[in-house]
């Protein structure tokens, strides 16, 4: 049962991927239809709209981050494949905060992202403030990303 | 740094020197007007929006001509010409710019009536090719398509629908005049229509005409020339109208020229336009008038200086009361002073608080660092912001302000970058590894790489964040005793200083948490013991003094309590910063998985191209992503975490009555 382990890891890292990528393609496809509308009526606002369309469009790299982080450790990069289930499960254990919370705020920053388009669309001058809305709902995402980065980083020492 | 002290100042003239005074005012551009001057039966206000309106349409045409010639003479722009900024004009670009106004506007019309021209021939065109296309079935006929008959016969020109042949034709006759003499010619014919001429003897005309009508016919388009004539003429007359279009198209090219003069005008107008807007909010009597409004007080004295040695004019200045609202103007060094749009954009300080810029700058740039931490990328960001800001010395302050703020940032993250060994990534070890086989080669970091041991990283995030915070106390402490509330402070800030520090000494004499941090040092237990009484002498001060405003002892120390409650923030606070560690391991990490993807292919040739490709756009996608979250969240950390302790802002930024300009700039010295 030796490669299970191996299996349940990339489990893992792909689950951290994959859903903290769906919600951030979500996240930011939406905005970007909120963006295009305000263009279309005052094309000098692009640049102010496009920073906060791609404000929930972290959350898909951090994904990325750990599941790289995680490939690389188990191997899938180059190297051996060989680990116990326990250090396996353990792998996938930790990608989850990312893959559950990404998805989930990526969602919600998405939400955030567009009323604070909205809000730009009405008053541009209010971009600094229209930044931070989005940008509050990511801290839970780091939040995530740091439990699951000093997880990971932690199982090759463990002896299990 | 600071918030420059603002004057009220008002100044009474003669109405003859309204005009001038304006536009000098207008040029200097120092001063917000407001006019407070209640009416009455000698001082009025006067409509002057007739005057305004007229200008604004002025101003429209000037844009019209101007978007005509930029449709056919479009400016060749660089690819960085919006960091260009508006030109100086000079004194005498500006005088020969106002004479010649009436030209420039005879210039525009010009162009306008030249474009409705074009359009008018463009508009012709179309509709002479269909013209030529209806002509096309008649072409093999010879005779004008009018031609209605000899002295004895009539003729009849035009369609029947569908596809007939001659049989069919004297198959329909048969039916409806069978002895009527005629004779039909097909001349030509399509599933769609047949075009016939038929002839007859006059007096059968009109049975004729009524047999054709019940079959449908249909008279060709009248016209006096034989088809093929037709056709050679509608030829030449689109050649014509082509080659007219053309010219036109030529001569408003030629107008182009005139360009710059037409963006004078528009620059002109408008400023007239404001002034006039200006002067209907002026309290004037017949003889004299007012103006009055908010001067920063080192203008003020060469602003009176320059009015009273060229006018008649009175020139008041005095302190603003205290309870005025008084317009908001930063003034900073040069490495604040980009931090004045960070502050703008969160809040100006409001009454009684001071320009957080210089306390700002002190953590901005290091923040956005820390996040960023790639050597590579703080070069290219500091290059391209130091390339621009050389290249283009015309640039508008606040893209100026913008540069340097990304200049500085760019400066910070090379530190951080060396600091923590990141120079693209991996770059150095994975290029050395693989195509010149050494793979002992790296950057060495000059103090540790946090992807090596990020708890390091993480513990000193949170001293960051501690220091950061503190400072932000401390100058809420600063405010409260400039501002002669020193109770307040010790209240408010001391006590919780009292309270994190001790707290956080405390749990730093514990073995704990020192090993969970790995860290190298521990207080030693009389000491924990000490931050521990200092932490709780600074909750019960809390309790006591948090809900003060209250009077019932009862609901104080409720508050006092909910109050000390507020300690959790600060533990949330805290764990904030720990975005530094987590978005500066994602800009690594991320860099070094392009590399890595990059050296897929092996060493060699073909090895080396792809690598070359790879870390291109790798790299510029994580350029832009990381570069847009560190300052992205290095606001955040500013605006929520730092400011949150002591700033909160509300002040009217400071508008001065000025020349708003869209393409040139105008001095003051005109």
């Amino acid at each position: 049962m030796a490669n299970l382990g191996f299996v349940y890891a990339l489990v893992g890292a792909v689950a951290a991927a994959l859903f903290a990528g769906i919600g951030s393609a979500i996240a930011v496809g939406r905005a970007g239809q909120a963006a295009a509308g305000v263009v279309a009526e005052d094309a000098s606002q692009f640049s102010k709209v496009l920073i906060l369309q791609l404000l929930p469009g972290t959350q898909g790299i951090y994904g990325l981050l750990i599941a790289f982080i995680t490939m690389s450790q188990i191997g899938v990069l180059g190297g051996s494949a060989d680990m116990s289930t326990a250090k396996g499960l353990a792998y996938l254990a930790a990608c989850l905060p990312i893959a559950f919370v990404g998805l989930i705020s990526a969602f919600a920053q998405g939400n955030a992202s567009i009323a604070a388009i909205g809000l730009v669309a009405k008053d541009p001058g209010q971009f600094g403030k229209a930044m931070i809305f989005p940008a509050m709902v990511e801290t839970y995402a780091i939040l995530a990303l740091l439990v699951s980065i000093l997880a990971i980083f932690a199982i090759p020492g463990l002896t299990i | 740094m600071a918030v420059v002290p603002m004057k009220r100042v008002t100044i009474a003239a003669l109405r003859k020197d309204r005009k001038k005074i304006m536009e000098f005012l207008q040029r200097r551009g120092v001063m917000e007007l407001h006019n407070n001057i209640p009416e009455d039966e000698v001082f009025r206000k006067y409509d002057m929006s007739d005057g305004r309106q007229t200008f604004l349409r002025n101003r429209g045409r000037a844009e019209q001509a101007l978007a005509v010639l930029d449709a056919y003479a479009p400016e060749k722009k660089g690819l960085l010409a919006s960091f260009e900024g508006r030109k100086p004009i000079t004194v005498e670009e500006y005088e020969k710019g106002i004479r010649e106004r009436a030209s420039t506007q005879e210039l525009c019309t010009r162009i306008l009536d030249l474009d409705k021209e074009y359009a008018e021939l463009s508009a012709k065109i179309p509709r002479e090719e269909l013209e030529m296309s209806a002509l096309e079935p008649w072409m093999s006929f010879d005779l004008p398509l009018n031609f209605s008959g000899t002295r004895h016969t009539s003729a009849f020109t035009g369609t029947l629908p569908g596809q007939q042949t001659q049989e069919s034709i004297a198959l329909q006759f048969e039916e409806l005049e069978p002895d009527l003499p005629k004779d039909i010619t097909i001349l030509s014919s399509s599933p769609e229509q047949t075009c016939i001429f038929a002839v007859c003897e006059k007096q059968d005309s009109a049975r004729m005409k009524e047999a054709l009508r019940r079959m449908n016919f249909a008279a060709a388009p009248l016209s006096a020339e034989v088809p093929a004539q037709a056709r050679k003429n509608l030829e030449k007359s689109i050649e014509d109208a082509k080659a007219r279009r053309e010219k036109v198209r030529e001569k408003i090219c030629e107008l182009a020229s005139g360009r710059e003069k037409i963006k004078f005008l528009i620059d002109y107008l408008a400023m007239r336009a404001e002034k006039y807007d200006t002067i209907s909010s002026l309290s004037q009597s017949s003889r004299v008038f007012f103006v009055e409004g908010y001067v920063p007080a080192d203008s003020c004295a060469q602003l009176e200086q320059d009015l009273v040695s060229s006018y008649d004019v009175v020139f008041e200045a005095e302190d603003p009361a205290a309870d005025e609202e008084v317009p908001v103007l930063l003034k900073n060094n040069g490495y604040a002073a980009p931090l004045e749009s960070v502050i703008e954009s969160y809040a100006l300080p409001g009454r009684g608080e001071f320009d957080p810029s210089f306390v700002t700058s002190l953590f901005y740039y290091a923040l956005f660092g820390l996040m960023l931490s790639d050597a590579a990328y703080g070069i290219l960001m500091a290059a391209a912001c130091a390339f621009v800001l050389i290249k283009f010395k015309n640039m508008e302050e606040g893209t100026r302000k913008t540069m340097k703020l990304f200049l500085y940032c760019g400066i910070a993250t090379i530190i951080c970058g060396f600091l923590f060994g990141s120079f693209f990534g991996d770059a150095v070890h994975v290029i050395g590894s693989t195509f010149f086989g050494k793979p002992e080669a790296g950057l060495k970091a000059i103090w540790f790489e946090p992807i090596n041991d990020p708890i390091r990283m993480l513990a000193f995030c949170f001293l960051v964040g501690l220091i950061h915070l503190f400072t932000g106390l401390g100058c809420k402490l600063y405010m409260n005793i400039k501002n002669g509330q020193i109770l307040d402070g010790i209240y408010d800030v001391v006590f919780w200083y009292m309270l994190v520090g001790g707290a956080v000494v405390y749990l730093l004499s514990m073995k704990m948490i020192t090993d969970m941090f790995r860290l190298s040092f521990i207080f030693p237990p009389a000491v924990g013991k000490a931050a521990a009484v200092i932490a709780v002498i600074g909750a019960v001060g809390i309790v006591f003094t948090g809900g003060r405003e209250s009077r019932n002892w009862g609901k104080r120390i409720a508050k006092g309590l909910y109050a000390v409650y507020g300690v959790t923030s600060y533990l949330s606070d805290l764990l904030s910063y720990s975005r530094l560690l987590a978005l500066g391991l994602a800009t690594s990490v991320i860099s070094s998985l392009f590399n890595k993807m990059g050296s897929m292919f092996g060493g060699g040739l073909f090895g080396a191209i792809m690598f070359v490709i790879v870390f291109l756009i790798g790299h510029a996608l994580n350029i832009a992503i990381n570069a847009l979250g560190a300052y992205v969240h290095t606001n955040r950390l500013q605006y929520v975490e730092f400011f949150g302790k002591f700033y909160e802002g509300g002040g009217r930024k400071f508008r001065p009555y000025k020349a708003t300009t869209k393409y040139f700039k105008f001095k003051e010295d005109i």
